[in-house]
Protein backbone atom coordinates (compact mmCIF):
# COMPACT_ATOMS: atom_id res chain seq x y z
CA UNK A 1 0.00 0.00 0.00
CA UNK A 2 1.35 3.03 -0.60
CA UNK A 3 0.31 6.72 1.24
CA UNK A 4 -3.01 7.30 -0.65
CA UNK A 5 -3.92 3.85 0.22
CA UNK A 6 -2.86 4.41 3.62
CA UNK A 7 -4.55 7.76 3.90
CA UNK A 8 -8.12 6.10 3.04
CA UNK A 9 -7.59 3.61 5.98
CA UNK A 10 -6.95 6.11 8.19
CA UNK A 11 -9.87 8.46 7.42
CA UNK A 12 -12.26 6.03 8.05
CA UNK A 13 -11.94 5.56 12.20
CA UNK A 14 -11.92 9.81 12.08
CA UNK A 15 -15.92 9.28 10.63
CA UNK A 16 -17.15 6.57 12.98
CA UNK A 17 -15.72 8.69 15.97
CA UNK A 18 -17.00 11.66 14.77
CA UNK A 19 -20.52 10.04 14.84
CA UNK A 20 -19.90 8.97 18.46
CA UNK A 21 -19.14 11.88 19.58
CA UNK A 22 -21.75 14.14 18.01
CA UNK A 23 -24.12 11.57 18.53
CA UNK A 24 -23.40 11.13 22.76
CA UNK A 25 -22.63 14.21 23.46
CA UNK A 26 -23.75 17.26 21.02
CA UNK A 27 -27.05 15.42 20.92
CA UNK A 28 -27.11 14.88 16.92
CA UNK A 29 -26.84 12.44 14.35
CA UNK A 30 -24.75 13.55 11.93
CA UNK A 31 -24.96 12.01 7.85
CA UNK A 32 -21.92 11.87 5.86
CA UNK A 33 -22.22 13.82 2.56
CA UNK A 34 -19.79 13.00 -0.39
CA UNK A 35 -15.66 13.51 0.54
CA UNK A 36 -13.83 15.61 -1.58
CA UNK A 37 -10.15 16.64 -1.88
CA UNK A 38 -9.69 20.01 -0.94
CA UNK A 39 -7.34 22.37 -3.10
CA UNK A 40 -7.27 25.79 -0.95
CA UNK A 41 -6.17 26.68 3.11
CA UNK A 42 -9.68 28.95 3.17
CA UNK A 43 -11.76 27.09 5.61
CA UNK A 44 -15.55 26.06 4.77
CA UNK A 45 -16.72 27.46 8.36
CA UNK A 46 -16.49 30.47 10.57
CA UNK A 47 -15.41 28.50 13.20
CA UNK A 48 -12.83 26.04 12.92
CA UNK A 49 -10.97 23.67 15.90
CA UNK A 50 -7.93 22.22 14.92
CA UNK A 51 -5.91 18.99 16.05
CA UNK A 52 -2.19 17.72 14.96
CA UNK A 53 -1.04 14.22 15.27
CA UNK A 54 2.27 12.40 14.11
CA UNK A 55 3.40 8.89 15.05
CA UNK A 56 4.65 5.74 13.50
CA UNK A 57 3.08 3.50 11.18
CA UNK A 58 4.33 0.18 11.00
CA UNK A 59 3.03 -1.93 7.83
CA UNK A 60 4.90 -5.34 6.20
CA UNK A 61 7.67 -4.76 8.23
CA UNK A 62 8.45 -1.32 7.10
CA UNK A 63 8.37 1.92 9.43
CA UNK A 64 6.89 4.77 7.88
CA UNK A 65 6.66 8.10 10.25
CA UNK A 66 3.35 10.24 9.39
CA UNK A 67 2.52 13.62 10.23
CA UNK A 68 -1.48 14.53 10.32
CA UNK A 69 -4.15 17.22 11.24
CA UNK A 70 -7.77 16.95 12.03
CA UNK A 71 -10.29 20.13 11.35
CA UNK A 72 -13.74 20.68 12.30
CA UNK A 73 -15.15 24.03 10.85
CA UNK A 74 -18.70 24.95 11.90
CA UNK A 75 -20.53 27.74 10.84
CA UNK A 76 -21.30 30.16 13.22
CA UNK A 77 -25.17 29.37 13.06
CA UNK A 78 -24.25 25.39 13.43
CA UNK A 79 -21.57 26.12 16.36
CA UNK A 80 -23.95 27.80 18.72
CA UNK A 81 -26.46 25.35 18.21
CA UNK A 82 -24.07 22.94 19.07
CA UNK A 83 -23.38 24.69 22.18
CA UNK A 84 -26.49 25.26 23.30
CA UNK A 85 -27.63 21.64 22.83
CA UNK A 86 -24.40 20.66 24.69
CA UNK A 87 -24.10 23.32 27.57
CA UNK A 88 -27.84 23.58 27.63
CA UNK A 89 -28.03 27.29 27.77
CA UNK A 90 -28.69 29.22 24.91
CA UNK A 91 -25.72 30.76 22.58
CA UNK A 92 -25.94 33.51 19.72
CA UNK A 93 -22.51 34.80 19.96
CA UNK A 94 -18.99 33.46 20.21
CA UNK A 95 -19.01 33.95 24.11
CA UNK A 96 -15.32 32.96 25.67
CA UNK A 97 -17.64 30.34 27.62
CA UNK A 98 -18.05 28.43 24.10
CA UNK A 99 -14.16 29.40 22.92
CA UNK A 100 -12.70 25.71 24.04
CA UNK A 101 -15.95 23.46 22.91
CA UNK A 102 -14.96 23.10 19.30
CA UNK A 103 -10.85 22.08 20.83
CA UNK A 104 -13.08 19.41 22.90
CA UNK A 105 -15.04 18.38 20.48
CA UNK A 106 -11.58 17.43 17.93
CA UNK A 107 -10.10 16.14 21.26
CA UNK A 108 -12.92 13.53 21.69
CA UNK A 109 -12.91 12.48 18.61
CA UNK A 110 -8.93 12.29 17.77
CA UNK A 111 -9.14 9.89 21.28
CA UNK A 112 -11.62 7.89 20.06
CA UNK A 113 -9.86 7.16 16.78
CA UNK A 114 -6.35 6.57 18.27
CA UNK A 115 -7.86 3.52 19.67
CA UNK A 116 -8.90 2.02 15.92
CA UNK A 117 -5.56 3.88 14.22
CA UNK A 118 -3.63 1.72 16.92
CA UNK A 119 -5.28 -1.77 15.98
CA UNK A 120 -4.23 -0.56 12.39
CA UNK A 121 -0.74 -0.16 13.10
CA UNK A 122 -0.22 3.34 13.62
CA UNK A 123 0.97 4.78 17.09
CA UNK A 124 -0.27 8.39 17.84
CA UNK A 125 0.63 11.39 19.64
CA UNK A 126 -2.20 13.91 20.14
CA UNK A 127 -0.74 17.89 20.28
CA UNK A 128 -2.76 20.39 21.71
CA UNK A 129 -6.19 21.50 20.34
CA UNK A 130 -6.35 25.03 19.13
CA UNK A 131 -9.55 27.52 17.49
CA UNK A 132 -9.79 29.74 14.42
CA UNK A 133 -12.30 32.36 14.07
CA UNK A 134 -13.66 34.75 11.37
CA UNK A 135 -15.53 34.79 8.06
CA UNK A 136 -13.46 32.80 5.14
CA UNK A 137 -10.43 32.08 7.92
CA UNK A 138 -7.27 30.16 6.33
CA UNK A 139 -5.82 27.31 7.56
CA UNK A 140 -1.86 26.62 7.96
CA UNK A 141 -2.13 22.65 7.05
CA UNK A 142 1.84 20.33 6.96
CA UNK A 143 3.53 20.36 3.91
CA UNK A 144 2.83 18.19 1.30
CA UNK A 145 -0.55 17.11 2.31
CA UNK A 146 -3.50 15.76 0.63
CA UNK A 147 -6.65 17.32 1.91
CA UNK A 148 -9.53 15.44 2.57
CA UNK A 149 -12.65 17.63 3.37
CA UNK A 150 -16.14 15.71 4.49
CA UNK A 151 -19.22 17.75 4.81
CA UNK A 152 -22.18 16.50 7.28
CA UNK A 153 -25.26 17.21 7.97
CA UNK A 154 -26.78 17.59 11.37
CA UNK A 155 -29.46 18.44 13.17
CA UNK A 156 -27.93 21.88 13.84
CA UNK A 157 -27.08 22.24 10.54
CA UNK A 158 -23.94 21.43 8.09
CA UNK A 159 -20.56 21.26 9.41
CA UNK A 160 -17.13 20.12 7.89
CA UNK A 161 -14.46 17.49 8.70
CA UNK A 162 -11.29 18.15 7.74
CA UNK A 163 -8.24 15.26 7.51
CA UNK A 164 -4.47 15.68 5.97
CA UNK A 165 -2.27 13.27 5.96
CA UNK A 166 1.39 12.80 4.82
CA UNK A 167 4.13 9.95 5.82
CA UNK A 168 7.82 9.73 5.25
CA UNK A 169 9.41 6.12 4.50
CA UNK A 170 12.40 5.97 6.93
CA UNK B 1 -30.81 8.46 44.20
CA UNK B 2 -29.24 6.50 47.24
CA UNK B 3 -26.20 8.54 47.36
CA UNK B 4 -26.96 12.29 49.59
CA UNK B 5 -27.34 14.57 47.14
CA UNK B 6 -25.48 17.06 49.15
CA UNK B 7 -22.07 14.88 49.07
CA UNK B 8 -18.93 17.34 48.28
CA UNK B 9 -17.99 16.55 44.73
CA UNK B 10 -14.78 18.20 43.40
CA UNK B 11 -14.52 18.35 39.44
CA UNK B 12 -11.14 18.68 37.42
CA UNK B 13 -10.80 19.95 34.18
CA UNK B 14 -8.69 22.42 32.18
CA UNK B 15 -12.07 22.32 29.36
CA UNK B 16 -13.89 25.17 30.84
CA UNK B 17 -16.89 23.37 28.77
CA UNK B 18 -16.54 19.90 29.88
CA UNK B 19 -16.71 21.12 33.32
CA UNK B 20 -19.85 22.99 32.75
CA UNK B 21 -21.09 19.31 30.83
CA UNK B 22 -20.11 17.50 33.60
CA UNK B 23 -21.21 19.80 36.47
CA UNK B 24 -24.53 19.95 34.26
CA UNK B 25 -24.96 16.16 34.03
CA UNK B 26 -23.76 15.57 37.97
CA UNK B 27 -26.76 17.92 38.69
CA UNK B 28 -29.39 16.34 36.39
CA UNK B 29 -28.53 13.46 38.18
CA UNK B 30 -29.30 15.09 41.52
CA UNK B 31 -25.92 16.21 42.94
CA UNK B 32 -26.16 19.67 44.98
CA UNK B 33 -22.80 20.38 46.34
CA UNK B 34 -20.24 20.83 43.09
CA UNK B 35 -17.28 22.80 43.10
CA UNK B 36 -14.48 22.76 40.20
CA UNK B 37 -10.67 23.45 39.60
CA UNK B 38 -9.02 24.17 36.29
CA UNK B 39 -6.49 21.95 36.48
CA UNK B 40 -4.90 18.91 38.73
CA UNK B 41 -2.18 21.60 40.28
CA UNK B 42 -5.54 23.55 41.58
CA UNK B 43 -7.51 20.96 42.58
CA UNK B 44 -4.80 19.41 45.05
CA UNK B 45 -4.64 22.79 47.28
CA UNK B 46 -8.33 22.69 47.68
CA UNK B 47 -8.30 19.21 49.02
CA UNK B 48 -5.59 19.87 50.81
CA UNK B 49 -7.51 23.18 52.16
CA UNK B 50 -10.81 20.96 52.79
CA UNK B 51 -8.98 18.28 54.66
CA UNK B 52 -7.96 21.41 56.74
CA UNK B 53 -11.29 23.06 57.28
CA UNK B 54 -12.82 19.46 58.28
CA UNK B 55 -14.83 19.28 55.07
CA UNK B 56 -12.96 17.42 52.91
CA UNK B 57 -14.11 16.46 49.44
CA UNK B 58 -16.53 12.89 49.18
CA UNK B 59 -15.61 12.42 45.38
CA UNK B 60 -13.74 13.46 42.86
CA UNK B 61 -14.20 14.00 38.72
CA UNK B 62 -11.32 14.15 37.14
CA UNK B 63 -9.44 14.37 33.30
CA UNK B 64 -6.93 13.13 32.56
CA UNK B 65 -5.15 15.24 30.42
CA UNK B 66 -4.36 18.72 31.80
CA UNK B 67 -1.17 21.12 31.56
CA UNK B 68 0.26 21.34 34.40
CA UNK B 69 -0.99 18.35 37.10
CA UNK B 70 -2.18 15.62 35.46
CA UNK B 71 -5.06 13.40 36.35
CA UNK B 72 -3.11 10.63 37.01
CA UNK B 73 -0.44 12.61 39.32
CA UNK B 74 -3.47 14.22 41.43
CA UNK B 75 -4.93 10.81 41.76
CA UNK B 76 -1.24 9.58 43.07
CA UNK B 77 -1.19 12.78 45.43
CA UNK B 78 -4.70 11.67 47.00
CA UNK B 79 -4.08 7.99 47.30
CA UNK B 80 0.23 9.15 48.90
CA UNK B 81 -1.88 11.21 51.42
CA UNK B 82 -2.92 9.63 54.90
CA UNK B 83 -7.17 9.52 54.86
CA UNK B 84 -7.82 10.03 51.26
CA UNK B 85 -6.95 6.10 50.17
CA UNK B 86 -9.86 5.14 49.37
CA UNK B 87 -11.37 9.05 48.63
CA UNK B 88 -13.79 8.18 45.45
CA UNK B 89 -11.85 8.87 42.32
CA UNK B 90 -13.47 9.08 38.67
CA UNK B 91 -11.17 9.88 36.00
CA UNK B 92 -12.29 10.92 32.29
CA UNK B 93 -10.05 10.35 29.47
CA UNK B 94 -10.51 11.44 25.88
CA UNK B 95 -8.17 8.54 24.93
CA UNK B 96 -9.88 4.71 24.25
CA UNK B 97 -6.53 3.13 25.04
CA UNK B 98 -6.79 -0.40 27.28
CA UNK B 99 -3.06 0.41 27.99
CA UNK B 100 -4.29 3.93 29.93
CA UNK B 101 -7.20 1.84 32.01
CA UNK B 102 -4.10 -0.32 33.37
CA UNK B 103 -2.26 2.39 34.26
CA UNK B 104 -5.10 4.02 36.26
CA UNK B 105 -6.13 0.90 38.07
CA UNK B 106 -2.93 0.47 38.86
CA UNK B 107 -2.90 4.09 40.97
CA UNK B 108 -5.98 3.21 42.35
CA UNK B 109 -8.75 4.77 40.47
CA UNK B 110 -12.14 3.88 41.87
CA UNK B 111 -13.79 4.18 37.94
CA UNK B 112 -12.86 5.16 34.49
CA UNK B 113 -14.97 7.07 31.97
CA UNK B 114 -14.10 7.32 28.09
CA UNK B 115 -15.56 10.33 26.39
CA UNK B 116 -17.65 11.26 24.76
CA UNK B 117 -20.22 9.81 27.97
CA UNK B 118 -23.69 10.67 28.27
CA UNK B 119 -25.55 11.61 31.59
CA UNK B 120 -26.81 7.94 32.02
CA UNK B 121 -23.17 6.28 31.88
CA UNK B 122 -22.02 8.82 34.34
CA UNK B 123 -24.92 7.97 36.46
CA UNK B 124 -24.04 4.22 36.16
CA UNK B 125 -20.39 4.72 37.14
CA UNK B 126 -21.12 6.78 39.97
CA UNK B 127 -23.25 3.75 40.99
CA UNK B 128 -20.87 1.34 40.48
CA UNK B 129 -18.47 2.97 43.18
CA UNK B 130 -20.71 3.46 46.02
CA UNK B 131 -22.22 0.74 46.13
Amino acid sequence: MNSESHFIEFSKPFISAAKNVFETMVFTKIETQKPTIKNDDVSRGDISAILGLSGEIEKNGSLSQYKAMLVVSFPYETYFKAASAMLGETYTSYVPDIHDLGGEIVNMIMGNAKRDLKTMGYTSNMAIPSMIEGKNHTIKYPSDTHIVLIPFNSDHGILFMELCYTEEVE
Amino acid sequence: MALKADIKILVVDDMSTMRKIIKNMLTQIGFTNISEADDGATAWPMIESAIKEGRPYEFIVSDWNMPQMSGLDLLKNVRSTAGLEKLPFLMITAEAEQGNVVIAVKAGVSNFIVKPFSAQVLKEKIDKIFK
